[in-house]
């Protein structure tokens, strides 16, 4: 038995504990459902373990000689190729992903730029600091959920934070706050107690919300006696109580605020009422805590600030970095690639299908170790090791505090890890394109 | 009729989940799939062997639906798939998966397929 980190989420739990000969897994306690689902992954039904080639219309079993030479074909005829994903590895895949891209004049970005990462930039360009999962337990009074739903994302984020007792939180609980703030009563709501503030908001009214709250802050002194945005005029002084009376209080941000809208921008006003509240407090602050779902979707930001200056996407012409207006999305758009290095992500499914359609037009690479609605378009699927399981690594937890994964088992048909792979296509690339 | 569209994460309609370890057939009853009010429910004369067919300028699905008590009124939430993202759009350089306007009726027209997906995709290559 032996205590571990789960790579299921981007909580990544350290507190898991594991029992391997080095062959199997036979016994994990303590891992949410998901992080269950991460260990079964070793022995999935859709596990792919062989590489895969696209021949006559089908996917078909290959070499790796094969596989591997279909794949430096691809990207020797492409100009422009686009390399995304990126955010179910570790940083040392991450950083052998931007060195590629580098090699082959490539746009790369990860999955938190359509996601978490558009509120950590945001959030970075305003000043605001963001806060720890252990500040959070040591301290938190407050919590307050926005557009999140930890219950069915990130699992225990809860346990953690709202049910254990820290350092200057002796009694857990009885003295955390909870208010969630969604127009679905998700999962997350269960676990709401009498003295805690469930806000069913208006789905799209947020923004009235925010700027009433912004104003009660600073300068009026009345709330609509009908309330606003569906919130009844009560709760509302109840939130700008616990708004402006919390020593410790956090705001968990999911996907539900980071919704783009023609007249305004959800995520910049939310932190300005945020800085507006820090201000006006007296004896405590308001921080922020960002929802990301993969495991090391917050690992890119780092990885690419460390080596290039630059969080979020980068572009090379000539292997080296250019400025670039584009986007991920606006790359897709505009089809300005002409072939594209999926890694560890699911683009066909979780993209709208005006862009999904667009890369399942051009030659495409996938590595992954699963299954997915990707690999049922790619030319060419490129199997490898699970990250924090079968290889080891950095990865970012959500609170931005680096964690290293370890390896339990070797992966079945020696496969490579993320890393290894990508640096061989680097290496091949660098010899000419054969071994 | 016109609702608001949100996809979400749900723990048992994880689309991750259904291509690691299902079938063909468990990611469509999980992932083709919507949730709406009983009471609009009701309005739509619905009954369980009609299906849910949500469609915008973009494109349309076909899905199965259960009612749910913890949606809104006028809102239909879907699990993130492949099916919930044929409706979502792009805004400004930025994806809409959320608050996305939809017209829905119900129609007995099978459950849009997998592989029929798949399959229009792959045509254009």
């Amino acid at each position: 038995m032996k205590r571990f980190t789960c790579s299921g989420c981007s909580l990544l739990c350290d507190d898991i504990i594991v029992q391997s000969d080095g062959l199997f897994i036979s016994e994990v306690i303590g891992a949410c459902l998901k992080g269950k689902e991460r260990f079964d992954l070793v022995s999935a039904k859709n596990r792919i373990i062989s590489p895969l080639i696209r021949k006559d219309g089908e996917l078909k079993e290959a070499s790796w000689d094969e596989a591997i030479k279909k794949a430096i074909e691809i990207i020797k005829n492409s100009s422009i190729p686009l390399l995304y994903g990126f955010s179910n590895v570790s940083c040392e895949a991450q950083d052998a992903g931007i060195k590629l891209a580098q090699k082959i004049d490539g746009f790369i970005d990860s999955n938190a730029s359509i996601c978490q990462g558009k509120i950590f930039n945001k959030a970075k360009s305003l000043g605001i600091n963001l806060t720890t999962i252990t500040e959070i337990i040591n301290k938190g009074d407050l919590i307050i959920l926005w557009g999140a739903n930890p219950a069915e994302t990130v699992p225990r984020l809860l346990n953690k934070v709202l049910f254990s007792r820290g350092k200057f939180r002796m009694t857990g609980r009885e003295i955390k706050t909870l208010v969630i703030v969604d127009p679905i009563k998700t999962a997350s709501f269960r676990v709401m107690g009498v003295r805690d503030l469930p806000l069913i908001i208006e789905p799209n009214k947020d923004i009235d919300l925010i700027r009433m709250l912004k104003e009660e802050c600073c300068t009026a002194n009345s709330i609509p006696s009908q309330g606003v945005a569906g919130i009844d005029k009560n709760d509302l002084k109840r939130l700008l109580l616990h708004l402006t009376g919390a020593e410790n209080g956090v705001i968990i941000l999911g996907q539900g605020v980071i919704q783009p809208h023609p007249d305004y921008d959800l995520v910049e006003e939310l932190l300005e009422l945020l800085q507006m509240i820090n201000k006006r407090q007296e004896k405590g602050r308001i921080s922020l805590l960002i929802m990301g779902g993969h495991f090391n979707m917050a690992g890119f930001d780092h990885v690419a600030l460390s080596a290039y200056g630059v969080s979020g996407h980068l572009e090379f012409k000539h292997n080296q970095m250019v400025k670039t207006e584009d986007t991920l999305v606006s790359k897709i758009e505009k089809e300005d690639f002409d072939s594209s290095i999926i890694v560890g992500t699911d683009p066909i499914s979780h993209l709208p299908h005006s862009l999904s359609s667009k890369i399942a037009k051009k030659p495409l690479i996938l590595i992954d170790n699963h299954s997915t609605a990707t690999s049922h378009i790619a030319d060419v699927v490129l199997p490898t090791a699970i990250t924090g399981i079968e290889s080891g690594g950095l990865a970012y937890r959500l609170d931005q505090v680096p964690i290293e994964l370890n390896k339990l088992l070797n992966p079945p048909n020696n496969l490579p890890s993320d890393e290894e792979l990508l640096n061989q296509l680097h290496g091949l690339l660098n010899k000419g394109g054969s071994e | 009729m016109e609702f608001i569209l949100n996809s979400m994460r749900k723990i048992d309609n994880d689309q991750a989940k259904e291509h690691a370890f299902g079938t063909e057939q468990s990611l469509e009853e999980n992932l083709a799939i919507c949730f709406i009010n009983p009471k609009d429910f009701e309005k739509l004369k619905l009954v369980s062997s009609l299906q849910l067919k949500i469609s915008n300028e973009e494109k349309y699905v076909i899905v199965k639906v259960e009612k749910d008590d913890n949606i809104p009124e006028g809102m239909v939430a879907m699990p993130v798939s492949i099916w919930s993202n044929r409706l979502s759009v792009v805004q400004n350089n930025e994806l809409q998966t959320k608050n996305i306007v939809v017209n829905v009726e119900a129609t007995h027209e099978p459950i849009m397929k997998f592989k029929e997906i798949i399959q229009e995709l792959l045509v254009k290559k």
